[in-house]
């Protein structure tokens, strides 16, 4: 039996569905209406620490045309939903039942006939709060005498992941020079355009959700959970989705609609955010990161020490695995001594923070690479000469005492450097405007635990299906995918289609994150493919009177070396099957010491870098990125084009949190909850000059770029930034305001 | 109030408060998903339709004022055939989107900018669409995309 | 609610007349609908003037100025022939107002009349000298810029009164003008601080001199013991650096996040130099 691989891998196609996406047809959860569907509202806490003193909804109830209340005196009964809740601690409640912990906490839920009966019903319902102290940054948070976020709780630090590699102490004492900085990202928020919505229905002791969730079996996992029922009992379809970053990949907004559901008499409640709710449902870490490195005059980096404090909010949801799993990400792909770190997940009285695209890496890839500069510039050495000496290499040991392999950092950096023209002379404007370059690399882990399945399926129309539970959110993994599944079984890319995520219909995925469908998905895929095209060659055999492994599956045929074939169609048809499925897996299980931080930190490792030129207004201190330049590692690409998509929006993206983005907060309320206020790229702001490189290599596997443009971002313009005018930025966002108050100091 | 309102070429008759929002009567009485609300203050253009051939903010816009004038969606772009329009299918072939749900508030910008100018300068490009915004970044190709439908000489 | 099309200024002023403080005027819109929708105002009516006479028209006036009904989208006044000949600063300012949707909803007068501080056009109908005509209960009169704008969001317009017309004087011989509005976050974004400034030139010399700041300030502000400064002068860099230090000190300027008092008063200080070294030419 040969192996196929097919033309379509390689091929910039248009997503399989463009035509719906140019119509409007694509549909998105908010476009469906479920018929007797109700309006799903949340009450939330106006303060951001406050006991309840009394809760009355008699007269919400009482409101024609509001079907259901909940508050939690309805919640943690024989049957029906849980009060508390949590996806690594149990830390959150349905609805607060004596005490909220920030500003926009839900406290009751009303389900209505319309939005108007919904929206009076929040109005009629009482609350009196008692207001209690309150604590908003992680540091401040995490000393000893700071309000406690939980009651009860000894400190606000709910998780401490330290990573020991080598003798630091020892390190700094060999080190020529020493240098210390701090570097600050603020809460943001993924700002999806398309909202969290979720529509649920519960019918003969079953749930469906409707949702646009980058996480559908977790958010299977998460409801069965609250609702004490088996997993198969609850359904989660997830229809294409209008972006999530990492915003939508927990349950959120599933969980107020379900709960909605369960009261509403088999009612469909559909939960739609507002954009001012979207600011309170998650957001970005915060971090305060200090970082403390060894340097010798030749430019070995003899230790590092880290120190970050990530302000999580008042619920854990996710935070714990983030704020381990960040250990890795705050190194930085350097060859060095020895390094420790010490990442602490902290409580605040803020709203939840979770994954942001480039999650934890790009508050770490802030810090470490802005300090690259710092470290070149304490031993006199271009920055770049210095990347070149200390950038880590394949066959290397990191920083967790694992070698690393497949590792391009230097091959990303140089493509960049390259591409931009790094060694060209910069033609300066003059007057008050200066213009510098700067250059940044990263690296991160992938889910270091996680696992993809994917059943083919092929219909005696010569039709194959696709089940996967990977989310298309405009990535184009789907259409990746059918690529690859046409290129392994040699049919046309039109007779493919792709099935899912409908957790009643597909098998099991982590989640769409971290950038890991395309290896994990495509790996199961491609295990799949295999599988099928056995199963292809054993239903062929007895036809063509021959063994299976005398058969060769390609083409959209099983032919003999003799030059006998049947096509797939005829195969099934003449072994009488309606149709033949096979099921690939792809798992990774990889971990740390829990005490040390030593073992292996990702099965794969994602690398990036970019390069850019800025131009600084010495007078407004207002930045333009004139040209930029980003690269991934990208193993194999399956299609051009969207990895292009993907490299270009990730580095506008990374514009955002780099130049804009920030939330801003007054005793833990919002202020800027909204897209005129809360500031995200646009047109005019991208850069003139943009281009994106993917390094690749023969036979390589398949490497999600989901990300690796992004963190690159921030500290490469911050490094032109001080090329062009010598301050350096160390808090994000770079707002003009910074950049002038530095060109004061 | 009663209202008619014109939507792609169509008279739709129906009752609806006078401040209703019209992206909330085009997409619950009318059932368009091509409108989308973003921001709902006229600053993303996820919710843009044609009012007159002109890009306005459909979050912004209150039914009674639509009342008497020309709405475009996205849905009433493509012929009758379901031929797609030159912007539409200049979008497929420049892969000028991701998520989409930007999508068809971009394709009626730059369409109303065709229509109004069949040679953009780049400049009157970027003004036209600078107002959408697009959080996966695909603005490099959607320029191009509009680019490419330039009138040439 | 009850919407009302009136067809006439009188009969519109009728009805603010008939329903007192239950009554909302709807011109474009665009600020209102997100009023009504996050139910900041509740009217019982609103009366549109969307179909009243004589307030969509751009007018010259027979010495050279300009007339603009209140009802005039704010992008036509930007693409207007008219108003690009004899105002081209003023055609500039409307053009740099929020996004092209909001530009072609949004009208000239109800731009004014919300009085929201970080407008563009306002600094520089004030430097233009614009006038605005008003209608109300008992007549007709007409207020500067600076008398209609009182507060942030607030103007002198009395209950019952519409804002009809825009008058823009003709441009005094000589006259050179310029808005910048600078924006310290996106390019998308509300002015931070926004500059107009006409000077008067008559073989390089300035004959008069106004400039005014907005977006920065509660309202449009001029300082004119700094306009005085350039009467008589050549506009040079160096005068130019004075009367923009001038303006950054005694402008009384806001902290918000597009930035803090002390931010905007350094970037006045930069704009209204800018802003002067292109009147100069």
């Amino acid at each position: 039996m040969s192996m196929h691989t097919g033309a379509p891998v390689g091929v910039g196609v248009p997503l399989l569905d463009a035509r719906e996406r140019v119509t409007g047809a694509v549909p998105f959860v908010g476009n469906m209406r479920v018929p007797g569907m109700l309006v799903g509202r949340v009450l939330r806490s106006p303060l951001a620490h406050a006991r309840i003193r009394s809760l009355d909804a008699a007269a919400a109830r009482a409101i024609p045309g509001v079907v259901a209340v909940v508050t939690a005196a309805d919640l943690g009964r024989e049957t029906g939903p849980v009060l508390h809740y949590g996806r690594n601690v149990k830390d959150q409640e349905v609805v607060a039942s004596k005490m909220v912990h920030y500003v926009g906490e839900p406290v009751a839920l009303v389900s209505a006939e319309t939005e108007e009966a919904a929206e009076a019903a929040l109005a009629a319902i009482a609350i009196d709060y008692e207001e209690l102290p309150a604590v908003y940054e992680a540091l401040e948070a995490a000393q000893p005498e700071a309000p406690r976020v939980h009651e009860g709780m000894d400190s606000n630090v709910f998780v401490h992941a330290k990573l020991r590699h080598g003798d630091v102490d020892a390190g700094f004492a060999r080190a020529d020079a020493i240098v210390e900085e701090t570097f600050t990202s603020p809460v943001a928020q993924q700002t999806s355009l398309e909202p969290h919505v979720a529509i649920a229905q519960w019918a003969d002791d079953a749930l469906t959700v409707w949702t646009a969730s980058q996480a559908p079996f977790a958010v299977r996992t998460a409801l069965a959970g609250v609702f004490r029922v088996p997993e198969p009992s609850v359904r989660v379809v997830v229809p294409p989705i209008g972006g999530g970053y990492g915003g939508k990949g927990g349950m959120r907004v599933e969980l107020p609609a379900a709960v909605l559901a369960w009261f509403s008499g088999g009612r469909p409640v559909r939960v739609l955010l507002s954009r001012a709710e979207e600011f309170v449902t998650v957001t970005k870490h915060a971090a305060s990161i200090t970082i403390r490195t060894g340097i010798r005059r030749d430019g070995t980096l003899t230790a590092r020490q880290i120190t970050c404090h990530w302000g999580t909010g008042a619920v854990v949801e996710n935070s714990a695995a983030l704020v381990r799993g960040a250990l890795v990400r705050l190194v930085g792909p350097y060859r060095i001594g020895a390094v420790q770190v010490d990442s602490y997940g902290v409580y605040t009285n803020l709203p939840s923070a979770g994954a942001y695209r480039g999650a934890m890496s790009s508050q770490a890839t802030w810090a470490y690479e802005s300090h690259t500069d710092a470290l070149a510039k304490a031993i006199g050495m271009a920055p770049v000469e210095l990347r070149r000496k200390s950038l880590i290499r394949s066959g290397e040991t990191f920083a967790t005492g694992e070698t690393l392999h497949e590792v391009y950092f230097h091959e990303c950096m140089e493509a960049c450097l390259a591409k931009l023209g790094w060694d060209a002379p910069l033609a300066q404007p003059g007057g008050h405007l200066r213009r510098g370059r700067g250059v940044a690399v990263m690296m991160k882990s992938t889910n270091p635990v996680s696992r993809s399945e994917c059943r083919l399926e092929l219909g005696v129309d010569g039709v194959l299906t696709i089940y996967t539970g990977t989310v298309e959110m405009g990535q184009g993994t789907h259409t990746a995918l059918a690529q690859v599944a046409a290129g392994e079984l040699g049919l046309p890319l039109e007779r493919v289609r792709v099935q899912g995520p409908d957790t009643a219909l597909v098998p099991f995925d982590t989640a769409t994150n971290a950038s890991r469908s395309v290896g994990m998905m495509g790996t199961a895929l491609l295990n799949a493919a295999a599988a099928l095209r056995e199963r292809l060659a054993g239903a062929a055999a007895p036809l063509l009177d021959l063994p299976p492994d005398q058969l060769s599956v390609a083409g959209g045929a099983v032919a003999s070396a003799g030059g006998r074939s049947l096509t797939y169609a005829a195969v099934l048809a003449g072994a009488g099957l309606p149709s033949l499925d096979a099921t690939g897996e792809h798992a990774t299980n990889v971990g740390l010491d829990p005490e040390t931080g030593q073992g292996v930190g990702s099965p794969h490792w994602h690398q990036g870098a970019g390069a850019c030129e800025v131009e600084v207004d010495t007078e407004t201190g207002r930045v333009r990125v004139l040209r930029y330049v980003g690269a991934s590692f990208a193993g194999r690409v399956i299609n051009p084009d969207l990895a292009r998509l993907q490299n270009d929006g990730n580095v506008i993206y990374g514009m955002g949190p780099a130049l804009l983005e920030e939330m801003v907060f007054d005793a833990g309320r919002v202020v800027n909850p909204n897209l005129s206020d809360y500031q995200i790229p646009s047109l005019r702001d991208t850069p003139d000059w943009l281009e994106g490189v993917c390094i690749e290599h023969e036979e390589g596997e398949f490497h999600g770029i989901g990300e690796m443009t992004l963190p690159p971002v921030a500290p490469a313009i911050a490094n032109a930034i001080e090329d062009a005018i010598g301050v350096r930025v160390r808090a994000l966002p770079i707002s003009a305001e910074r950049v002038l108050r530095e060109l004061d100091a | 109030m009663k209202i008619t309102l014109t939507v792609n070429g169509t008279p739709h008759a129906l009752e609806a408060a006078p401040d209703a929002r019209l992206l909330d009567v085009l997409r619950d009485a009318l059932g368009l998903g091509g409108p989308r609300e973003g921001c709902g203050i006229g600053a993303c253009g996820a919710c843009t339709v044609l009012l007159d051939r002109a890009p306005v903010s459909s979050c912004l816009v209150l039914v009674a004022q639509a009342e008497g004038h020309a709405i475009t969606t996205v849905e009433g772009l493509a012929g009758p055939d379901g031929a797609l329009s030159p912007v539409q299918q200049a979008f497929i072939d420049h892969r000028a989107f991701q998520c989409s749900y930007c999508t068809p508030g971009f394709i009626l910008a730059a369409t109303a900018l065709l229509e109004q100018n069949p040679a953009p300068s780049d400049d009157a490009i970027t003004e036209a669409l600078t107002g959408n915004l697009c959080r996966c970044g695909s603005y490099r190709n959607i320029v191009e995309a509009v680019a490419s439908l330039r009138r040439q000489g | 609610m009850d919407y009302h099309r009136p067809t006439t200024v009188n009969e519109a002023l009728a009805l603010l007349a008939r329903l007192g403080d239950d009554a909302r005027v709807l011109a474009g819109g665009t600020a209102l609908a997100i009023m009504l929708h996050n139910r900041l105002v509740a009217p019982d009516a609103l009366v549109s003037l969307e179909r009243v006479e004589g307030l969509r028209s751009v007018e010259g006036t027979p010495d050279g100025g300009l007339t603009l009904g209140a009802c005039v989208p704010i992008a036509a006044a930007a693409a207007h022939p008219l108003v690009r000949r004899h105002a081209p600063a003023l055609a500039h300012a409307y053009g740099v107002v929020g996004n092209v949707r909001v530009r072609n909803q949004a009208t000239v007068g109800g731009n004014l009349a919300e009085a929201d501080y970080a407008s563009d056009p306002p600094a520089m109908l004030a430097v233009l000298d614009a006038r605005v005509r008003v209608a109300g209960p008992s007549g007709e009169r007409t207020l500067s810029v600076g008398e209609l704008l009182v507060g942030a969001y607030e103007t002198a317009l009395e209950p019952g009164e519409l804002l009809t017309h825009v008058e823009v004087p003709a441009p005094a011989p000589g006259l050179r003008a310029a808005y910048r509005k600078f924006t310290s976050r996106s390019s998308e974004d509300r002015a931070c601080v926004g500059v107009a400034a006409a000077a008067a030139l008559e073989g390089g010399v300035c004959r008069s001199l106004r400039v005014a700041v907005g977006a920065a300030c509660e309202v449009p502000t001029r300082v004119p013991q700094a306009e005085a400064l350039a009467v008589g002068q050549p506009l040079t860099p160096a005068l130019a650096r004075r009367i923009s230090e001038a303006y950054a000190e005694a402008v009384d300027a806001l902290d918000d996040l597009r930035g803090s008092a002390w931010y905007r008063r350094r970037v006045i200080a930069v704009e209204v130099r800018r802003a002067l070294e292109e009147v100069a030419g």
